[in-house]
């Protein structure tokens, strides 16, 4: 019976929510307090009691590397390999042995990689925070024995290392048709010709196939990035600071600093729009892709409070650019904006899909009316303030952000990505706090000033992609 | 500060009456009210020539306007209406082929004016604008023409063997329908769907609260559903049953883009969540082929020990929204299950191997069964997907509206957790004894256009078959007599003898039961196959 009360808590963490709405005022936004240590050795720790979800563990690591941590020509892909590496500790010396205790213990273990992170999440049952005594009398280590040894003590071979760089080729492989992933490295590259930023986690493909060449620097790399002044644990659910926090202690105390190196500054201008086309083999829709260099995130200020909008203000369904494309004009059957939060600046990106029919009659007329259409949505923020009830329409944006993200933190495993994937950039537990007061105190006049400072050509790189004539 | 806050959890339904709507309740107090709306119609019920009829139809509830005609809510005045409260408020739906689910969360305090405004005439006042056909139409058409016959391998093979599967059968096309079919829909077909369909004794409603008000309310906006038109009822569809697969049967599909070859196989079975044994069986395909995770012996052998891939997976019942979705979307309940394995994409040179190499291990697994270690690991990692599966209350809500579809007496979720407890070796051997076989099989493999014919002569000669050796797991050597011989370590002796058993296992799929088509000819009408 112990397990069935898990969904009682779930439902209460929602119903704690949403009943109290006034109580998510920009004082307290973040419905959980965060206890947070660091250790001697620089990692942080933070720790989200969250009891009711009855014996839930979601225990996270946070590593401060990504392709932005990839800058030597011909070797990136790194992070992302690696993120497939640390499942494959030898536990003990034995081959495959951090699987297979895991396997035995029961988790749902997963990771991912983006531009400057790498994040683990491993979730379990709270039980198995502790080594696990069997029926049969088999001992099965803890899940924080196999964490804290995993990352404190990543023990892998070349053979490991070769194998695991074969499934990254497939990983790779599975997505190659996409228009999206050609697209994306068209534009990489033209915004950031001299940064790491210029390639995607996965990796240049060459640089994949040759992946497995290249051992040695794997080794530095691991021995570089997986440092605890580099990484964050995030550990949210069924547990308590007084219990946990010794044992956390004890497990990833020894574990030896070191020194990370800096990652060259970015210039926050491109100066000069960048233009690019990528032809496609197939008869897929034409695509536009249009994308504005941003600063980078800093929790409370106007321009990263106003990129946490600008998809609302511009591609939602009430938008007046979706309305202009998509059922005036007709001219896109999608539209979508993206906009990833990182240490240096990024790209704001506005992408549409065109219809190939339209584009048969009009070819790249087409392409270009739909390129200016968007850059004059973008533009029109400039003057926000003087369209009619705007801010009224600000104010409602806002509320709609905030019941958003209050939403999307519905069980330990969510509390505990988005509150590390925000405390990262500056290491304070009060960050969602902090971005979602910034974001509640916007007025029209912070938006035409981010449209005017950031929404110029000369910050612009316009990617289109379409089909090769047959 | 946290709040705690005592809870109810009110199982069952309650059914008021003849012409109320059955509603199946989950007691949270929660001020976010979610709602699911359940129509037993989905794209099985499409009528020849008319496939994608239920998912136009529904789509068009919500896009195609709906109240008074001199001032419709618009799909452009229904994102205004719905934007205070959240994205969640704006509905959506999922069709499926047997169920169409519409799905929306509102604010307590606003649920009156949403009931008024949205929830009652858009499903009793339907107008399905003309315009608004012809722009999802063409949606529809981007979506299967290029999306999905072009840009994404595994989403094609996925898709391909669904239809293949169910060939000839009302489950044979794709939920959105086929580029004929959703080309001919016209607004009176969607008027007859929606009276023939869309009534109150064909509609269950889930919703999250048990605020009688709230209830009342959805009593009170759903009671006149389908009255509203006039039409002729359509005639319900024939039986659905699959066909029964006679040998190793082959679909290649070329996709012009793809630089990897993806794999899949599947036939199918009779287990639904009712029978007695689901439970074994999902247990041993939690031992074979967890989706998404590197505990199955499939992920294991091909991925883990050999790096051919990115995944391998199997399934004992129809799992929504892959490639993505890490865990199975509910509200896509099948009368017709079947048994199928997915191989992610592998570099072609390898496919013939692979497909050896996903056969050799259902063989095996049938043949060996499994012992009572693997079974008990296999349930320790089956009961830690329920931490998955029961995260959030909306799945909650949705499991319980398929357990009410599927007749269960106890609760998916509910017993989830000592059903699985309760299985033993015996009933996990027997289950696979009983439902698996490897004689009657139909494959998908998808691949660029050059490797297709290429591909189906070797498997149809058995040629070519050949894995990864010792220089393509980078392993040393040294010269002999001006040879070049591999140094194996033993670690590696075993698994470079496993390739080699694998290659020159029979697949025993004869030239005649292979058949090589482009993805364009896929998808276009109820045939599998246009010519």
């Amino acid at each position: 019976m112990k397990f069935a009360r898990s969904i009682y808590s779930i439902l209460a963490l929602l119903s704690a929510m949403a009943v109290f709405p006034a109580r998510a005022a920009a004082q307290d936004f973040f419905p959980y307090p965060v206890k947070k240590t660091t250790l001697d050795n620089g990692l942080d720790i933070l720790i989200v009691e969250m009891p009711e979800f009855k014996d839930v563990l979601s225990f996270n690591m946070l590593v401060l590397v990504g392709a932005r941590n990839e800058p030597e020509a011909g070797k990136t892909g790194f992070a992302h390999l690696f993120e497939h590496i640390m499942f494959r500790h030898k536990f003990n010396g034995e081959p495959n042995g951090y699987a297979d205790a895991i396997d035995r213990l029961g988790a749902h273990n997963n990771a991912w990689t983006w531009f400057d992170v790498t994040f683990y999440h491993p979730l379990t049952f709270t039980a198995n925070l502790e080594a696990v005594t069997r029926p049969s009398g088999e001992v099965i280590p803890g899940l924080l024995e196999l964490e804290a040894a995993r990352f404190t003590a990543l023990n892998f071979d070349e053979e490991i290392f070769k194998t695991e760089t074969g499934a990254v080729m497939g990983e790779y492989r599975k997505s190659a048709a996409s228009p999206r992933l050609a697209m994306s490295e068209k534009q990489l590259a033209l915004a950031y010709p001299d940064h790491p930023y210029g390639h995607t986690t996965m990796g240049f493909y060459d640089d994949v196939i040759d992946m497995a060449n290249h051992y040695e620097h794997a080794r530095w790399f691991h021995s570089t990035y997986y440092r605890p002044n580099n990484c964050v644990l995030v550990v949210a659910g069924d547990i308590t600071q007084e219990d946990l926090l010794p044992d956390l202690v004890a497990a990833f105390g020894g574990w030896e600093p070191g020194d990370i190196p800096a990652v060259p500054d970015l210039d926050p201008t491109l100066n000069g729009e960048k233009r690019g086309e990528v032809p496609w083999e197939a008869p897929v829709p034409p695509r536009v892709s249009v994308s504005y260099l941003s600063p980078r995130f800093v929790a409370g200020s106007k321009a990263t409070a106003v990129g946490q909008v600008l998809g609302e203000l511009l591609t939602s369904e009430s938008a007046p650019l979706y309305r202009l494309l998509r059922s005036e004009k007709k001219t896109a059957s999608s539209l979508h904006l993206s906009a990833t939060e990182g240490f240096g600046p990024r790209l704001v990106e506005l992408d549409a899909q065109l219809f190939n029919d339209q584009y048969a009659d009009r070819g790249t007329v087409l392409v270009e009316e739909v390129i200016d259409d968007v850059i004059a949505g973008c533009e029109d923020l400039k003057h926000f303030s003087e369209l009619q009830g705007a801010g009224q329409l600000l104010e409602m944006v806002k509320s709609k952000y905030k019941y958003d993200l209050l939403a999307q933190l519905n069980s330990p495993a969510n509390v505990a990505l988005n509150l590390a994937y925000y405390y990262r950039f500056e290491r304070d537990p009060q960050v969602l706090d902090r971005l979602v007061r910034s974001v509640q105190e916007l007025t029209p006049g912070d938006i035409e000033a981010f449209a005017r400072d950031y929404f110029v050509a000369d910050n612009r790189v316009v990617v289109t992609l379409a089909p090769v004539q047959q | 500060m946290r709040t705690y806050l005592l809870l109810l959890l009110m199982a069952g339904s309650t059914s008021l009456g003849a012409k109320k709507i059955k509603l199946l309740v989950l007691d949270s107090p929660s001020g976010m009210v979610q709602v699911r709306v359940m129509v037993q119609a989905g794209s099985a019920y499409d009528p020849p020539g008319l496939e994608g009829l239920a998912a136009l139809t529904a789509e068009m509830l919500i896009e195609g306007g709906f109240g008074p005609p001199g001032e419709p809510v618009t799909k452009e005045r229904l994102a205004e209406i719905t934007r205070p409260w959240g994205s969640a408020a704006r509905p959506n739906v999922r069709v499926e082929k047997e169920t169409s689910t519409f799905r929306f969360t509102v604010p307590l305090e606003a649920f009156e004016e949403y009931a008024a405004r949205i929830m009652k005439p858009m499903f009793t006042q339907p107008l399905f604008a003309t315009e608004e056909l012809d722009r999802l139409r063409k949606e529809t058409h981007v979506y299967i023409e290029s999306t999905l016959r072009l840009e994404n391998t595994e989403l094609l093979g996925l898709y391909a063997l669904d239809n293949y599967i169910h060939e000839g059968t009302p489950y044979g096309h794709l939920p959105e329908g086929t580029v004929q079919g959703v080309g001919a829909v016209a607004v009176g077909d969607l008027q007859r769907f929606y009276r023939s369909y869309y009534t109150a004794k064909n509609i269950t409603v889930g919703v999250s609260t048990s605020d009688q008000q709230v209830h009342a309310l959805i009593q009170d906006a759903l009671s006149r559903v389908g009255r509203g038109i006039k039409a002729k009822k359509l005639r319900a569809p024939k039986a659905s049953a699959a066909p029964a697969i006679t040998g190793r049967q082959l679909l290649i599909v070329s996709q012009p883009t793809t630089i990897a070859t993806g794999i899949h196989l599947g036939f199918p079975i009779q287990v639904g969540r009712q029978d007695p044994d689901y439970w074994p069986l999902y247990v041993v395909n939690v031992a074979f082929g967890t989706h998404r995770d590197s505990f199955g012996r499939l992920y294991s052998d091909i991925r883990n020990a050999r790096g051919y891939n990115y995944g391998d997976y199997s399934y004992i019942e129809w799992f929504q929204s892959r490639p993505f979705a890490l865990f199975p979307p509910p509200n896509v309940p099948r009368r017709e299950q079947y048994f199928s394995i997915w191989i992610r994409p592998v570099a072609h040179e390898y496919a013939h191997h692979i497909t050896k190499a996903a056969t050799w291990e259902l063989e095996h697994l049938i043949a060996d069964g499994l012992t009572a270690a693997q079974v008990e690991q296999a349930k320790n990692k089956a009961k830690v997907l329920y931490l998955n599966l029961a995260e959030t209350a909306g799945r909650l809500l949705s499991y319980r509206m398929d357990d009410d579809f599927y007749g269960l007496d106890q609760g998916y979720l509910d017993d989830y957790l000592r059903a699985i407890d309760r299985v033993t070796v015996d009933q996990a051997n027997s289950a696979i004894r009983r439902h698996l076989q490897s004689a009657h099989l139909k494959y998908v493999i998808v691949t660029d256009e050059e490797w297709a014919s290429r591909l189906a002569e070797d498997i149809a000669a058995g040629s070519n078959a050949k894995g990864k050796g010792p220089a393509e797991y980078n392993l040393e050597g040294h010269e002999e007599n001006g040879e070049l011989v591999y140094d194996i370590p033993p670690e590696m002796e075993e698994i470079i003898s496993q390739d080699q058993e694998w290659e020159n296992h029979p697949l025993n799929i004869p030239a005649g039961n292979i058949r090589v088509v482009s993805s364009k000819q896929l998808f276009e009408n109820a045939r599998l196959i246009e010519p």
